[in-house]
């Protein structure tokens, strides 16, 4: 009697579950995970601090749209964002992204900031199999280690060199600068400053008609006396100036650069120029300094129009790269977790290798990954003008104004 | 390449003036006290940070900014030694490493959350202000600079020779069991270096804000350089680390004739271990060893 009771009760329980969806038998998670160590205090804070807003705003705005649709759940989930401050340590930040896998349960990693801190946190990524996307690495040393799960929608130094070298070219064409070019580059002494002066040495290679290297030096990050790389500058007789330097290096090279009344017809610190900080420190000398840029606020394109006009409204300050790289980042991941229609972290990680996103805020407004996990999209080109201002000037599409090369001389 | 020898020469002998300003007071810290101060950075980075305030918030002259910035170390100086520093004095050597490490890092942790990370510089209606001499090009905020440096050299001298403070100090680096017992206060002269060792640190932070950008982590490399003069120039001597400064300024200079620039600190720390191993009295002890025999 008794066993007869008990297999009923089974057979009962058995046909029950067999009868319901397997969503709704399924746990069902209230909320989607992401989780990210940013840099809020210590040297990087600033740039932490940027990251944080973009990806808060980000979240915000899925969350008021009902979370992300996530097919295997039959729903919508809204997202919980988890969001340490690592002090700029690369340690602490390790300890972070451990804690995130195997404490928080997250279920995908956002990025921080900064090469050494993002090649630290794929580590973590990799090791536990969770999908890692940044969008605040971009030497392609971090993407060169065949990792599966590590991603990242910042295009390589070596490509911002590539555009810079794409865009003398068409000032060539255009006749507004002789060929073959003599070009000095220098790089700070980094796998950031390598790949910058690698890609300016690629480039000229491959078309020894329009460009000769006639000096290429790496020199220390924080510059105590720039003259002797000035000195050698001038001796080199360039007619193009090149270098990868961070605001503060950049600022006391150019201002040595200005007070030994250097020339010449292009001046480009890579990726620095237009911030504030550094155009206040150098006054008119930083006019007409060309820059190489991941976004701008002024690109003309709806969805950085849009997300540009968002963050001033909600931030009451203009929207720089760092949160609207990082806003991206977390839509791009929004993105994979509905393509995969699953929670599924190693689906996730097939969705992010598959995408092809065409409504992007980045430059050229398409997010898709090479094979190393790396974005591979355009640069926006800005030069400093007059006043203050700055005019996009490459590529044609996203361009305000024409470039003025040669640099005026004052 | 021809490189511009007499103007890289120039721009060295320029840059020695700040190496000089920055290091006195850590050579006058070791002498007295035989501590290394490794919270000069701090000091220098904070001295950049209260000139920025005053040039540019307060729109104060910003060569006038230092006749305040300095006499607000100096006693800053003196209570950093009376309350924190003499606790530790007689204990090993190791003590006041890690103190005065712990220091720095709580003056660059203060300077995080007041100025968060970025990067500051001052600009006056002299930067990139320059002035032609036969073809070479000089700024005027490094002569003035350089001209702050040969000051403080020429000041300091008159202080520690001709004052009784000034010798006291100098009896207390070279023996200060001795110095008590012939009644000289030596914890009031301790107080007195110590302040007027972080007043000069604040000296070259102020000057060199002028010329760098900087931020919370300003003067960490600055240090390593410093530490390299006081050890070329002998520890103790004020005319050693102004020597110290420039051969260490000229080196560096002229290493780019061989080497890529690079490799400045590796000369600095190669001239460091060279000068530990063949002459650990610097220069002018080799000097005067070279003057007995």
């Amino acid at each position: 009697m008794r066993i007869r009771e008990i297999f009923s009760l089974i057979s009962f329980l058995v046909l029950a579950f067999s009868t319901l969806p397997l969503a709704e038998v399924m746990a069902q998670p209230k909320e989607i995970v992401l989780g990210t160590a940013l840099p809020l205090t210590g040297g990087q804070s600033r740039e932490g601090g940027y990251f944080k807003k973009g990806y808060e705003l980000a979240v915000k705005e899925i969350n008021d749209g009902g979370g992300i649709p996530i097919k295997e759940y039959g729903k919508n989930i809204p997202i919980k964002l988890i969001i340490y401050d690592d002090k700029s340590d690369n340690t602490t930040s390790v300890q972070l992204y451990e804690k995130l896998v195997t404490q928080d349960k997250v279920n995908a990693l956002l990025g921080g900031y900064g090469t050494p801190l993002i090649t630290a946190h794929t580590i973590v990524a990799e090791k536990y199999r969770v999908p890692y996307l940044n969008g605040g690495g971009a030497t392609a040393a971090i993407y060169q280690r065949n990792m599966k799960y590590v991603f990242g929608i910042l295009a390589s130094i070596e490509k911002l060199a590539h555009t810079l070298m794409d865009w003398v070219s068409a000032q060539q064409d255009a006749g507004h600068l002789k060929k073959p070019l003599k070009i000095s580059v220098m790089g700070e002494n980094t796998s950031h400053g390598k790949e910058f002066r690698q890609g300016v040495l690629d480039k000229s290679k491959a078309a020894p008609a329009r460009f000769q290297i006639v000096m290429d030096e790496p020199f220390e990050l924080n510059l105590k006396d720039a003259d002797p790389l000035l000195q050698k500058l001038k001796a080199s007789d360039a007619d193009v100036f090149l270098a990868d330097a961070r605001l503060a290096d950049y600022t006391t090279i150019h201002r040595r650069y200005t007070e030994l009344r250097l020339y010449h017809q292009i001046v480009s610190y890579g990726p620095r120029g237009s911030e504030k900080a550094a155009r206040d420190a150098l006054g008119e000398a930083s006019d007409y300094i060309v820059s190489c840029n991941w976004w701008h606020k002024e690109v003309p394109t709806p969805a950085a129009r849009k997300f540009a006009e968002k963050y001033a409204q909600t931030y009451h300050e203009p929207a720089e790269w760092f949160p609207a790289l990082a806003y991206e980042t977390v839509r791009v991941m929004a993105k994979a977790m509905e393509m995969a229609a699953s929670l599924d972290k190693s689906k996730i990680r097939d969705a992010l290798a598959k995408m092809d996103m065409k409504d992007s805020l980045v430059v050229g407004g398409r997010v898709w990954f090479k094979p190393n996990g790396q974005i591979d999209n355009d640069y926006v080109m800005m030069q400093n003008l007059p006043g203050a201002k700055v005019s996009l000037i490459y590529p044609p599409e996203v361009a305000t104004a024409k470039a003025i090369v040669p640099i005026p001389k004052k | 390449m021809h490189i511009d020898l007499p103007a890289l020469i120039v721009s060295a002998i320029l840059l020695a003036g700040l190496y000089a300003t920055m290091s006195y007071g850590l050579a006058l810290i070791y002498g007295v006290m035989k501590i290394v101060n490794l919270a000069h950075a701090g000091v220098m980075m904070w001295g950049a940070y209260l000139a920025f305030i005053f040039i540019v918030n307060l729109g104060m002259n910003p060569f006038l900014a230092p006749v305040l910035i300095v006499p607000t170390f100096f006693f800053l100086g003196i209570l950093l030694q009376r309350y924190i520093v003499s606790r530790i004095m007689s204990a090993p050597p190791i003590s006041s490493l890690l103190l005065l490490f712990g220091v720095w890092l709580i003056m660059q942790n203060i300077s995080y959350l007041i100025f968060s990370g970025d990067t500051r510089a001052i600009t006056t209606p002299y930067t990139l202000s320059t002035f032609l001499v036969g073809g070479i090009s000089i700024s005027v905020n490094r002569l003035v600079v350089f001209g702050v440096g040969i000051l403080a050299l020429v000041s300091l001298r008159q202080f520690l020779g001709h004052t009784y403070l000034g010798k006291a100090i100098r009896a207390t680096a070279q023996d200060g069991e001795a110095s008590k017992l012939v009644g000289i206060n030596t914890q009031w002269v301790m107080e007195m270096a110590f302040g007027i060792g972080i007043a000069l640190a604040s000296l070259a932070g102020s000057l060199m804000a002028l010329i760098f950008a900087f931020d919370p982590d300003f003067g960490r490399s600055h240090l390593l350089k410093g530490f390299c003069i006081v050890v070329l120039g002998g520890l103790e001597s004020m005319v050693g680390v102004a020597l110290g400064s420039l051969v260490l300024a000229i080196a560096e200079a002229l290493s780019v004739l061989w080497i890529m620039p690079a490799m400045q600190d590796f000369v600095s720390f190669a001239i460091l271990v060279i000068v530990l191993v063949v002459m650990p009295g610097g220069m002018l002890g080799l000097l005067q060893k070279f003057l007995k025999t």
